[in-house]
C-alpha cells in the first residue's frame, strides 16, 4: 500500500496587510451611520461637480463691470444685432446678440460670452414657497423661477441654480487641491523631519513653529493680498494665474500642520519592528522612507485632510464677505459656494438695511439667494466632519472599546 | 528634568520664532512692488504709480496732497513749465529714508527686526483703509491703535470662552459615556453644524433676527436702556433708521460706549469694560458691557464648540479604557463617581491644553463676528488694514501679526509649562 500524498490544505490566500487593513476600517466605518450619511452627501456632491463639469457654462470670464449693466442684453425679445452698453470703466462698448445662440452662450459681448440667465428655470420653485409674513417686511414667496434670477442690488450675471452646480466644481476644486497640496508638502517635510532627526528636524520644525504661530486668517489674509496685489501690473493676466496664485497662498499656509502631524507619527513608525526588519535586511533609507515609513503614517493625514476640505469653502466665504472677493477671484461674484454665499448675505443685508426697510408696502426679501447656496455649504462642510470624525474613530486604537 | 530647566529651554524658543515671523512680514513687504508699498501714502497704486517718482516730468517736485484722479500737480514749481528730468515726491523720499529702500536688503532686515522689537510700528497712515473707516486713528502710532482694539477682543473672547467652558466639558462627558447613542450623536450633529455654518451667514441672521425684534413699529424691546447709549429714558425716545440699526447691531450699544470709557477722568484700571464697570462700581454698566457682547460670544461659543467637545470626549474615551478606571469598577465604584471623579479628572489634562489655544487663537480676534456686530475688535481691524482698496496700512498688519504671534507663543509656552505641571510624566521626555 503507497501513502497518498496529503491533500493540500486549501486556504483563501491571505490579503496584503494594507487591504487587509483597509478592510477592517471599512467595518468600523459602517458601524458608524452618521459617518456613513457624511459619506453619502459627498459621493452625492461629488456626482452633481462631475455632472456640472459636462454643462457649458463659462463662468471664470464674467468682469464686473458687464454684471452689473445687464440689464438691456437681458431683453431677447429683439433681433440679432448691436447695441452699445454703457461701460463705467470703458465707456460704451458695442455688445452684439450671437445670430444662432449655443445651448448655454446668448450674448457676446466686449469679446466674452456670457450664459442665457433665462433658461434655467425649476419647476419646484412654486412648491417650495413658504410665506412668512412679519409686517412690514415679508419674506414672500420665491417667484416662479426665482432661482433663475438673482435680484439683488448688484444683479450679478448668473442665477442660483447655475451658480449652484458650477459651484459645486469650483469648491470641490478648490477644496481638494488647496488642502492636497498642503498636504503633500507637509507629508514630505514631515516625513523627511521626523525620519532622519537631528539638525534637519531642529530647523524644519522651527519653521513649522514660525508659520504655526501666525494665526490662519490673517495668514491667508496678507499672503493673497500680497500675491494677487503683484499680479494685475502684469498685463495679460490670465484669470487662471489668478487663480492659481489664490491656492499658492492658501497652500502656503496649509502645509505646516501637516508637517507636524506626520512628524509625530512617523517618529512612532520609525522605531516599529517592520522599520527595523528592513534596515537590517540592507534597505536604503530612501526606500524604507518611501515604502515603509510614509504609507504608514499617511492616516493620521486622511483625517486632517477630510476635516480641512470642509473649511476651504468657508474660508473663502469669510474672506470674501470681509471684501477680499476682487483678490480673490477674477471676477467679484464668483460661483464658488462659499464667495456665492457671502455675496448673497452682503446683498440681503442691502436689501434688509435699506430698500426694504423704507419702502412703504411690504417688501420681498430675496431669500432663496441666501438658502440654497447657504445650504450647499452647510451640508458640504458638515457631511466632511461627520465622516472625518467617524474615520477618526475607526483608526484609532486607544478608542475602542 | 526639573520643572525650572524644563520653562528656561521652552522659554529660549520664543526670540527665534519672533524673528522668524518678522522675517516673513519682512519679506512680504519687500516682495511688494514700490508703488504698492506707497499705495498707504498716496490711496491707490496708480496714484502711488504716477506720484511717487517720474524719471522724466514737466515739474521738479510733485504735490503728494493734491491729487485729481490719478494724477499729480506740482509744488516746485508751481506752476507747471517745461521741464526734463526727474522729479521726486517728497513723501516718496521720506519713505525710502525711513524704511531704507536704499540699502542692502540685510540692512533692511536688521533695521525692521529692531523696529519691531522696539515697538516702533510706525503709524496709521493717512489715506490707508483704516484711516477712512477709523479717522479718529488717523496718524496715530500703531501701538495706540492696537492698544485701542485689544480689550474689545479680550473681552469677547473670554465670554465666549466661558460659554464653551460651561457646555462642551458636561457634554463631552456625557457623550463619552454615551458612546455612539442617541446623545452622542445628537449631540455631535448640533456641535458640527456650528462649525458647518459659516459666521458671516448666522452672524447675519442673528443681526436681522434683533432688528426684527426691535423695529420700532413691531418692536417691543425699542425702550430698553441698553439702546440709548447712556441717554436718559423717556416715553418720547424713538429713533431714527441708522441708530437703530447700530443699536440693534451688536444688541446695540456698537457706537455708544459708556461716557467715562477713556474720558481722562475716570481710570480704566484694567482697561475691559466689564471690569472697569465694576471697579467704579458702576453695576448697571458692568452687566450692559456683557449683555452687548452676549450675541456675539455665544455665536463664536457655537462655532468653536465642536473641536473641543471631539477634544473631550476622545481623550474621556480613552481614559475610560485604562487599567485603572476597570479596577475602580471591579472595586464596586458606583459608575457616576467612576466617569465624573476617575475618568472625568484625568481626562482634564488634554482639555486644559486644547482650551489654552483655543484662547489664544481666540484673542487673534474675530474679523467676521465684530465686522457683523459693528464691534471694534482686532480681528475686524485687521480685516480692514489688509483691504487694499483704498489702500493697504502695513504698519497695522506688521504690529497686530507680531502681538498675535507673541500671544500664540507665549500662550503655547503656559501650555505646556501647565502640561507639564498636571502631568509629572511630560517633563521626563
Amino acid at each position: 500500500m503507497t501513502l497518498l500524498p496529503p491533500l493540500p490544505v486549501r486556504r483563501r490566500p491571505r490579503p496584503h496587510p494594507r487591504i487587509a487593513q483597509m478592510r477592517r476600517t471599512w467595518y468600523l466605518l459602517r458601524r458608524n451611520k452618521l459617518a456613513l450619511v457624511g459619506l453619502g452627501i459627498i459621493l452625492m456632491i461629488t456626482g452633481i461637480a462631475l455632472y456640472a463639469a459636462t454643462q457649458p457654462l463659462p463662468w471664470t470670464s464674467v468682469p464686473t463691470w458687464c454684471a452689473t449693466d445687464y440689464g438691456p442684453a437681458n431683453d431677447q425679445s429683439g433681433a440679432p444685432g448691436n447695441f452699445t452698453q454703457d461701460c463705467p470703466t470703458t465707456g460704451p462698448i458695442v455688445c452684439t446678440y450671437e445670430v444662432t445662440p449655443p445651448p448655454n452662450a446668448a450674448l457676446y459681448c466686449g469679446g466674452r460670452w456670457y450664459p442665457d440667465i433665462v433658461r434655467s428655470n425649476i419647476s419646484f420653485a412654486s412648491i417650495i414657497a413658504p410665506t412668512l409674513s412679519v409686517s412690514p417686511l415679508s419674506f414672500g414667496p420665491m417667484p416662479l423661477g426665482g432661482l433663475a434670477t438673482f435680484s439683488g442690488p448688484r444683479t450679478p450675471i448668473y442665477d442660483v441654480y447655475s451658480s449652484l452646480l458650477r459651484g459645486s466644481d469650483w469648491s470641490l476644486m478648490f477644496s481638494v487641491s488647496i488642502v492636497g497640496f498642503g498636504a503633500i508638502l507637509g507629508l514630505l517635510i514631515g516625513a523627511m523631519a521626523g525620519f532622519y532627526g537631528g539638525l534637519l528636524d531642529e530647523v524644519l520644525m522651527r519653521i513649522v513653529d514660525i508659520f504655526l504661530s501666525i494665526p490662519t486668517i490673517l495668514f491667508v489674509i496678507v499672503v493673497v493680498a500680497v500675491l494677487s496685489v503683484d499680479l494685475p501690473t502684469a498685463t495679460g493676466t490670465s484669470n487662471l494665474v489668478k487663480i492659481l496664485a489664490m491656492i499658492l497662498g492658501f497652500t502656503v499656509v496649509w502645509w505646516p500642520f501637516y508637517a507636524r502631524i506626520v512628524r509625530g507619527q512617523v517618529l512612532t513608525v520609525r522605531e516599529q519592528k517592520y522599520v527595523e526588519a528592513a534596515r537590517a535586511s540592507g534597505a536604503r533609507q530612501r526606500r524604507i522612507l518611501l515604502r515603509h515609513i510614509i504609507p504608514n503614517s499617511v492616516f493620521p493625514v486622511f483625517i486632517q485632510f477630510s476635516l480641512d476640505v470642509g473649511t476651504i469653502p468657508l474660508l473663502i466665504g469669510t474672506l470674501v464677505f470681509l471684501g477680499f472677493g476682487s483678490l480673490l477671484f477674477p471676477s467679484t461674484p464668483f460661483p464658488e459656494w462659499g464667495s456665492v454665499s457671502a455675496v448673497s448675505v452682503i446683498d440681503l443685508q442691502g436689501d434688509f438695511l435699506t430698500s426694504c426697510y423704507t419702502a412703504a408696502t411690504g417688501c420681498v426679501i430675496p431669500w432663496w439667494q441666501l438658502l440654497f447656496p447657504g445650504l450647499a455649504l452647510f451640508f458640504f462642510a458638515i457631511s466632511v466632519n461627520l465622516l472625518s470624525d467617524g474615520l477618526r474613530d475607526a483608526l484609532d486604537p486607544r478608542l475602542r472599546r | 528634568m526639573r520643572m525650572t530647566t524644563y520653562v528656561a529651554r521652552r522659554a529660549l524658543l520664543i526670540p527665534p520664532v519672533l524673528v522668524g515671523v518678522v522675517t516673513i512680514t519682512f519679506v512680504l513687504f519687500a516682495a511688494l512692488p514700490v508703488q504698492y508699498q506707497l499705495t498707504a501714502h498716496f490711496g491707490s497704486p496708480t496714484k502711488a504709480q504716477r506720484c511717487g517718482y517720474q524719471p522724466s516730468c514737466t515739474c521738479a517736485t510733485l504735490n503728494p496732497d493734491s491729487i485729481s484722479g490719478n494724477n499729480c500737480t506740482c509744488i516746485s514749481p508751481p506752476t507747471p513749465t517745461t521741464r526734463t528730468g526727474n522729479c521726486v515726491n517728497p513723501v516718496y523720499q521720506e519713505y525710502v529714508d525711513k524704511l531704507g529702500l536704499d540699502k542692502p536688503i540685510p540692512q533692511q532686515w536688521a533695521t525692521f527686526i529692531y523696529r519691531s522689537f522696539t515697538f516702533d510700528w510706525g503709524n496709521v497712515s493717512n489715506h490707508s483703509t483704516v484711516a477712512s473707516v477709523y479717522p479718529q486713528l488717523k496718524g496715530l502710532p500703531v501701538t495706540t491703535a492696537v492698544a485701542w482694539e485689544l480689550p474689545y477682543t479680550m473681552e469677547l473672547a473670554g465670554l465666549s470662552l466661558l460659554i464653551i467652558l460651561g457646555i462642551a466639558i458636561p457634554l463631552g462627558n456625557l457623550s463619552a459615556v454615551n458612546r455612539n447613542r442617541p446623545v452622542d450623536q445628537i449631540s455631535r450633529v448640533i456641535s458640527f453644524s456650528g462649525y458647518a455654518l459659516p459666521a458671516f451667514l448666522l452672524g447675519s441672521f442673528m443681526v436681522a433676527g434683533v432688528v426684527l425684534l426691535f423695529l420700532p413699529h413691531t418692536g417691543f424691546l425699542v425702550k430698553t436702556p441698553w439702546c440709548t447709549g447712556g441717554e436718559p429714558l423717556d416715553e418720547e425716545f424713538t429713533y431714527s433708521m441708522p441708530q437703530a440699526s447700530a443699536c440693534y447691531a451688536g444688541l446695540g450699544f456698537g457706537a455708544s460706549y459708556p461716557s467715562w470709557v477713556g474720558n481722562g477722568v475716570h481710570s480704566t484700571p484694567t482697561g475691559l469694560f466689564t471690569l472697569d464697570a465694576l471697579v467704579h462700581g458702576d453695576n448697571w454698566l458692568a452687566v450692559d458691557s456683557v449683555v452687548r457682547i452676549l450675541l456675539p460670544a455665544l455665536l463664536i461659543a457655537y462655532g468653536a464648540i465642536a473641536g473641543l467637545l471631539r477634544f473631550v470626549r476622545n481623550s474621556m474615551l480613552e481614559v475610560m479604557n485604562l487599567d485603572f478606571i476597570r479596577t475602580a469598577r471591579a472595586g464596586g465604584v458606583p459608575e457616576s463617581i467612576v466617569t465624573s471623579r476617575h475618568a472625568g479628572r484625568n481626562s482634564l489634562n488634554v482639555t486644559v491644553t486644547v482650551l489654552g489655544l483655543t484662547f489664544a487663537a481666540f484673542l487673534g480676534g474675530f474679523p467676521v463676528i465684530e465686522d457683523v456686530f459693528h464691534l471694534n475688535g482686532i480681528g475686524e481691524m485687521l480685516a480692514i488694514a489688509a483691504n487694499p482698496n483704498p489702500g493697504l496700512d502695513f504698519g497695522v498688519i506688521f504690529g497686530t501679526t507680531i502681538l498675535f504671534t507673541f500671544i500664540i507663543v507665549s500662550a503655547n509656552l503656559i501650555v505646556d509649562v501647565l502640561y507639564a505641571f498636571l502631568d509629572p510624566r511630560v517633563r521626563l521626555g
